[in-house]
This record gives C-alpha cells, structure tokens and sequence, in this order.
C-alpha cells in the first residue's frame, strides 16, 4: 500500500473512531468535532455568516496553509468523503473516463459553489450543509450508516435471544442496542447517491468539480512546493493520466495542474520508468497545467445564484424577524439543544454537521427540516416524544464544532432553559377526566409541577411552576395520552444566551431551575384540604 | 412446589389457604430451626407470623422480619429460579427514599442464594434512563453476579399475557423473566403516591409490565392495579420502611421519615396493608381502607387488609 493509501485509511479509521466516540458519556478532552474542524468551506461559511471568529476553526486555516506547500494532500489523505469515493469508484468508475479534458467544462463548478456559498454568508445565511463535505460524511457515516448498523445489530440481538434464553448466556440475553431515529435520512441517503453516482462521468467527480473545500485548496494548491516532477525518463505512455483519479495530468504528461493534484502519488507507481518524483522543490518546473478557468459570466452567475438562495431563506417565515429578531428575544419557533445561541446566530453558525445529533443519548435531537426555513434543514431541534434532554448530559454542547451550541459545564447547561411546559387541560386525563394521573409530576428532575386538590374535581390534578421548568421534556415524553401529550413542551421562555452565565441570568429573572431541589414543608391539613393525595375517606 | 407468580386462570384462593399452608410447614422448619437454635428466641416461641415487623440495620433487620415468617426456606427451594423486583425507577439516593434501599435488595439476594436458588434477577422497568436508576442496587449486587440486576426497557423483553380475571384491564405484556420464575419478591420501599396514595408491592408490579401509561388512559387506575396483582402474585413481600417517603412520593423530594425497620409477609396485601398503617403519611395516621386498591385488592379476595386479625409479630433484629 501507498503512504497515501496508508494515510487515507488511517485516516478514515480515525474518523470512524472519533464519530463512535460522539456519544454520550463523551471521552473528557476528546475533540471529536476534529474533522469538521479542518473544513475550510465550513469554516468559511459559518465565519462569515456570523461575522465572527471561531477559534475551533483555526485549524482549517492551518490547513490551507499548509496546503499552499504541499498541494492539495488534505483531499488525497484526509478527507473521508475522498477516501468513500475512492472506494465507491471502484465499482462505478469506468477505465479511461478519468482523463484531464473528461468534463473540463464541469471543473469550474467548484468554484461556482464556493463563490455562491460566499456570497450567501455575505448576506447572512449559511447553505453549506449542503455542500461541505465533513458534514455530509458525518450525516452520512453518522447518522445513517451509524443507525442502519444499530438496527441490524438490534434485529440480530432479537433473533438470537431466545437461543441465548435457553443457553443461559446472560450478556445476549439482555443486550439491548440503542437504535436511533432520524428523520430526513432519505435526504441524506439521496445527497450520497447522487455523489456516488456521479462517479459515473468521472472518479472523484465531487472533488473535481462540485466541493466547495476543494474549490479552496485547488486556490492554495496552485503552484505548492512539494509538486509532481517529470524527468526525461518519461516515454510518454500516458499510464498516468490514465491512472489519476482527478484528472489532473495534461495532453503533455509532464505537465500537472497542481490545483487538481491531491497528491495521492498513483502516479508514481504505475509509472514504467520511474520517471515521476514529488520532490520538495523551488526549482521551475513546465508551467501547470490549467483546467478551464471561471469566466466572468459564471461566477456572476454563481454569486446571483448564492444572494438568490439567501433571499429565499431570508423570506421564510422561520427566518427570524420583527419580533423574534428583537435584541433580548432570539428565541426562535424551535425548541433548541440547551445552550444554543440566539435564533439568528445559531442559523449562520449551525453547520448541519449533525454531530449533536449522533451524540444526543435519549434520540431527541432531529434535523428541524423546513421548520427553520432553507438554512436550518438540518439544523438541530427537540423532539419530545422521541426523547427527552436528558439532565445529566451535556454532549451536543461539547462535540458543536461552531459554538451554535455553546459550550456548557453541567451546572450550566441545567440553567439553559428550553422551553417550559404547558398542561393542555382539555386532554389531561385528571383536570379533563377526573381520573388518577400524575405521571408528568413523577418523572419531573426539576420538581416543577405540583399536584393540588381542586373544586369539582376529586383527583390531584397537576400545575407547572414555569420558573421551575427547564423545559426538559420528560413529562410531554411519558405523558400517557396517545398519541400527542397532554403536557407539551414549547419554546415559551427559552433562555437563548450569545454570552455570559445561564446560571447569573436564571437567577436574576427569578428563575429557580435546580435538579435536586429541598423538600417543600409538607402541607399542614388544613380544613377542606384533609386528606393526602390518593386516599379516600 | 410453591406456584409459579403467573396463577393459571381459575377461581381465586382465599388467604386462609396459604396461611394453613404456611402456619403447617412454619411449625416444621421454626421447629427445626429453633431447635438447632438458628431463629431469633422471639420468632421461635409459637409458630410463624402472617406478618413481621423486623427493626434494625437493613441487613439485620430484612433477615430477622424473613427468618419470623419461617426463614427464606419456606419461599425459595434448592434450584428454583427468582426474581426480585424492588424500586429503583428513579436516580439512585438513599436518603431521598424513592428506590429500594441496595442493602435491603443485597440482602434478600444473599437469603435466596443461602437456599440454594438456582438463579437470581433483580428486576425493574425503570421511568428514567436504566443505566442510572439501577446504579445503586447493580452496585450492592455486583459481589454475587454482575449481571444479576436490569432494568428493561424495551419491548422485546415483554411477553403477553392474559388477565382472565381482570374487570378492566384484560391483557398486558409481562418481563418474560418473570414469566420464567418460580419465585416472585417484592421488595418496594414504603412510599406516598400522588394519584394511588402508597406505592407499595401491589401498585410495584406495574414495573413488571411494558405498557403502564395504558393502565392511567385507558382503565380505572386502581381496578387495574388490582387486575394485575391476579396475574403477578409474588409469594414474599417484604416492604423497606428503613425511610419512608412519606409526602410527594413516588419521585419526591419529600418528608422522608426514618422508621429503619422492615415487614415481611407472604400476603402482598396485608403487608401493604401494615405499612399504610404503620407510617405517618403527610403526618396523619391513615388505615388500609382508605387506599382504594388495596380496599379493592382485599374486597376481591386477593389478600386480607384486616390485619387487625392478624398475627403481627415484632422482632428487633
């Protein structure tokens, strides 16, 4: 195997490794987001979206740095969606179709992305969820593959466990693989095949023409020092241009074009004469070969397109606006992870990476799908009857490579108010029916809601403190009636926080969000008042 | 053979027939055991109690309240495979006094063992994440088996079964490992309810079944519980009044109020029924009867609430 066969692979297993380990409880001091990090076009968008600095993605600018020296290696020994393709080829990519002019009309394309995304976040919105491509690994290897595992590991658990019943063999018999829930996998599924597809017209058919992060490093890429040389061994068989997955060597075999070049040296290998080197080298060397360059009219076109797609987003009612947009609100329609930034920001930050997703213990985080307009298809939002935020967890906060959601310690994050829970009276099976019920009061961990004796009716029925509620969902979760709650969660009251302590805040607005809140007095039994809860006469 | 927790369909046995049962094989083994002088001297003078009021340490006490009723041996044979099911539905806290004291479930597991039971599980399905809730007991239990306690939480684990008797509810879905087990323990802690008013080994078993919010929407939640106490009869129950939870139960937090004692019966009802009695739930003295299903459970036929006219027998361990 090649060194960067090597790389590549080693690289894909510590990704793989790194995506398993976004789970909750996450490994202390692990970076599993460090993938994303590296991500220039992530980088890019989320930055200038949010007008601001990310520290995490200092690594990404490193990267492009170091790409101006060593060529486009991150595309050819880094990237798990590259080292996909390179498999996936295999079986679609056909011999000969790879070559330099292959397409050469599609290679710009790539540049057209980037300047649409750029031109998007100068206007405030971020779309490169649909086009980075860690984040389209991470939904994918993430969330899809991540769940089709888990199901067909589950389906294998329940058809052994009778055996293992009668073989006593403990471990089997009440294994119980947690198997989550997305929504929009089809999406995801979809997006995926079409890049896989694509391999069709040419290998590494996103890479050459479509990856925005690419459209960056082929930039940087232009002329690195460490560069494909041709000595005068070369006998001009053209094994070489056959073999390059990007196309990147001209008509002339002595010529590459060093922007398309990801340095996967095959080259070299397949060479007859050993006349193809990557030294480390000022000297000059035939000048690069240029694929077809941007005409005017296209990025214009492209720049259109981005300001276009911003705008449609912008229009949507979920968009933030007015009210919602107000300094002090933020609040958004959404019931965010705990911890997210105002609404606004957190649309130009969110990556749609879906990390948080992957990482979310209980399965209640689900990509919002047009709820948040086109920006926030899969940006991050609770779903109460699938799961609810568990308190002891902090995990989205941690792995958010952007700071959409801010990075909270635990006592921090039991103070970032959700939402707060409402009793939908008219359903509730003991302010409506008069019936014993009060299961939302015992899998409350704020003891927010309180059941009291009231006129008419003989049963406790039960009231929400909203200063006590962190909006939590594990009572619009276990609420027994079918199939919608009668105690739902929403957005009301939400503390959404660009800076400072949730805890301060939660204090100063008077809210009391504790997990292990003293014993109220016991009441004393006052005339009328009488008897305990669930006792008769 | 002692029955199988799953009673076939059938007419139910009044409470007299297993107190005969008992009270002839009691005098055996009290008198056997007295004579090599295993028992307390308390429980050895005239034959086992239908209810034991042990005080003292967890441990002391759960022996002593189990050895007056006629020693684990009267409800755990040489192989026979149990189930234990305590309280530990919330996050795991001794004081807060919502879970089954570890020591309490960590003694009963070391009884069943000493007579020779073939297999032990502790079992619960718990309201919050499973990992967490059975922490503390998964901890007490660990020295005997790791693998000896769960809480399941999935739909596979359950089998249905039907409720020939109920007269609301008439099936429900049940952990098959009960299903399995020739012995059934309840073990919950002595706790107030907000919509039964006490949950204790009768209201218990609904962490036996998978489907429970049904037993809240559907039916008469106290008609159901009684329901489900003809299909899961646990022949020992012994109550953890160690610290009862005696407001805001079952979650709390509330008055937890130290009695640091232990009841044993082999009737769910009438131990049920003594710790309603016993403890002062929000401050008051209540009786039995005005729990409505252990009322019902007792106008069924399904235990005796009257425990007035039974034979109580105290021990300080």
């Amino acid at each position: 195997m090649s060194p960067a066969r090597l790389a590549q692979t080693a690289s894909f297993l510590l990704f793989a490794v790194l995506l398993y380990l976004a789970a909750f409880p996450l490994v202390p001091r692990l970076p599993v987001d460090a993938f994303l990090r590296l991500d220039p076009a992530a980088a890019l968008a989320a930055m200038l979206a949010g007008r601001t600095w990310i520290p995490a993605f200092g690594s990404a600018l490193l990267i492009v740095g170091a790409t101006a020296l060593l060529g486009r290696f991150f595309c050819g020994w880094v990237c798990p969606l590259g080292a996909t393709l390179d498999v996936a080829d295999r079986w679609t990519g056909r011999r000969g179709k790879g070559r330099f002019q292959r397409l050469a009309a599609w290679r710009p394309v790539k540049y057209q992305i980037l300047l649409a995304l750029a031109m998007g976040a100068l206007l405030g919105v971020s779309l490169v969820f649909l086009v980075s491509p860690l984040a389209l690994a991470i939904r994918f290897y993430g969330l899809l593959v991540n769940a089709a595992i888990d199901a067909a590991a589950d389906a294998l658990v329940e058809g052994i466990r009778p055996l293992a019943r009668s073989l006593q063999w403990s471990p089997l018999v009440y294994a119980d693989p947690e198997v989550p829930r997305f929504s929009l996998q089809v999406a995801s599924l979809t997006i995926m095949a079409l890049i896989l597809a694509a391999g069709r017209l040419a290998p590494r058919f996103w890479c050459r023409c479509l990856c925005p992060a690419g459209a960056l490093f082929a930039l940087a890429a232009a002329r690195p020092l460490w560069r494909r040389a041709v000595s005068a061994a070369c006998i001009d068989c053209g094994r070489c241009q056959r073999a390059c997955p990007m196309g990147a060597i001209a008509e002339d075999p002595r010529r590459t074009a060093h922007g398309e070049c990801i340095v996967c040296q095959t080259c070299v290998h397949v060479c007859p004469t050993a006349a193809v080197t990557f030294p480390l080298s000022w000297s000059s060397s035939p000048l690069p070969a240029q694929p077809e360059r941007l005409g005017r009219r296209q990025a214009i076109g492209a720049a259109s397109a981005g300001a276009g797609l911003a705008l449609l987003a912008m229009i949507d009612p979920a968009w933030p606006a007015g009210h919602d947009a107000a300094a002090g609100e933020g609040t958004g329609r959404l019931l965010r992870p705990p911890g997210a930034v105002p609404e606004t920001d957190f649309l130009r930050r969110c990556i749609g990476c879906g990390l948080c997703m992957k990482a979310c213990p209980t399965n209640t985080l689900q990509p919002a799908g047009t709820a948040a307009g086109l920006s926030g298809i899969f940006s991050p939002r609770l779903a109460p009857r699938i799961g609810a935020c568990e308190p002891a967890c902090n995990a989205c906060s941690q792995v958010c490579p952007t700071g959409a959601i801010r990075p909270l310690p635990l006592e921090e994050k039991t103070r970032a108010k959700i939402g707060t829970a409402f009793i939908l009276r008219h359903k509730c099976i003991a302010w409506e029916m008069n019936r014993p019920c009060l299961v939302c009061d015992e899998v409350c961990p704020y003891d927010a809601i309180a059941l009291r004796r009231v006129p008419d009716l003989t049963v406790a029925v039960p009231f929400v403190d909203e200063t006590r509620c962190s909006g939590c969902g594990l009572c619009h979760h276990h609420c027994p009636v079918r199939p919608d709650a009668a105690i739902v969660v929403e957005p009301v009251g939400a503390l959404r926080l660009a800076e400072g302590s949730y805890r301060d805040t939660a204090r100063r607005l008077g809210l009391s969000l504790e997990l292990k809140p003293p014993a109220p007095p016991v009441p004393p039994p006052a005339a009328g008042q009488g008897l305990p809860p669930g006792f008769t006469p | 053979m002692s029955p199988s927790p799953i009673s076939p369909p059938g007419p139910v046995w009044p409470g007299s027939w297993s107190r005969r049962r008992f009270l002839a094989r009691g005098i055996a083994w009290v008198g056997a055991l007295s004579l090599g002088g295993v028992l307390p001297r308390q429980a050895a003078a005239g034959g086992p109690a239908d209810i034991a009021i042990a005080e003292g340490t967890p441990e002391a006490a759960v022996r002593a309240a189990v050895g007056a009723l006629g020693g684990i041996q009267a409800f755990v044979r040489r192989g026979q495979k149990v189930v234990i099911k305590p309280n530990m539905s919330f996050a795991p806290d001794v004081e807060r006094a919502s879970n089954t004291h570890p020591e309490v479930v960590r003694t009963l597991v070391a009884l069943c063992r000493e007579a020779g039971a073939g297999r032990v599980r502790v079992l619960d399905h718990p309201l919050r994440q499973a990992e967490l809730c059975i922490e503390g007991v998964k901890q007490a239990c660990s020295p005997f088996d790791k693998d000896m306690v769960h809480g399941l939480d999935k739909p596979g684990f359950f089998k249905p079964v039907s409720i020939a008797q109920g007269l609301q509810m008439r099936e429900t879905d049940v952990m098959q490992d009960v299903l399995e087990a020739d012995v059934l323990i309840a073990t919950p802690v002595a706790k107030s309810h907000g919509s039964t008013g006490v949950s204790l080994s009768l209201k218990g078993m609904m962490g036996l079944i998978w489907d429970r919010g049904i037993m809240h929407y559907k039916y008469d939640l106290n008609e159901a519980i009684v329901d489900l106490a003809t299909v899961l009869k646990p022949q020992l129950t012994v109550i953890d009044v160690t610290r009862a939870l005696t407001t805001n139960g079952p979650g709390g937090p509330g008055k937890v109020v130290r009695l640091d004692a232990v009841i044993a019966a082999a009737d769910p009802v009438a131990a049920d029924a003594q710790a309603v009695a016993m403890v002062p739930w929000y401050g008051q003295r209540l009786a039995p009867r005005q729990v409505p299903h252990i009322r019902r459970a007792h106008e069924r036929g399904l235990g005796r609430m009257d425990i007035e006219n039974l034979r109580v027998r105290r021990v300080t361990a």
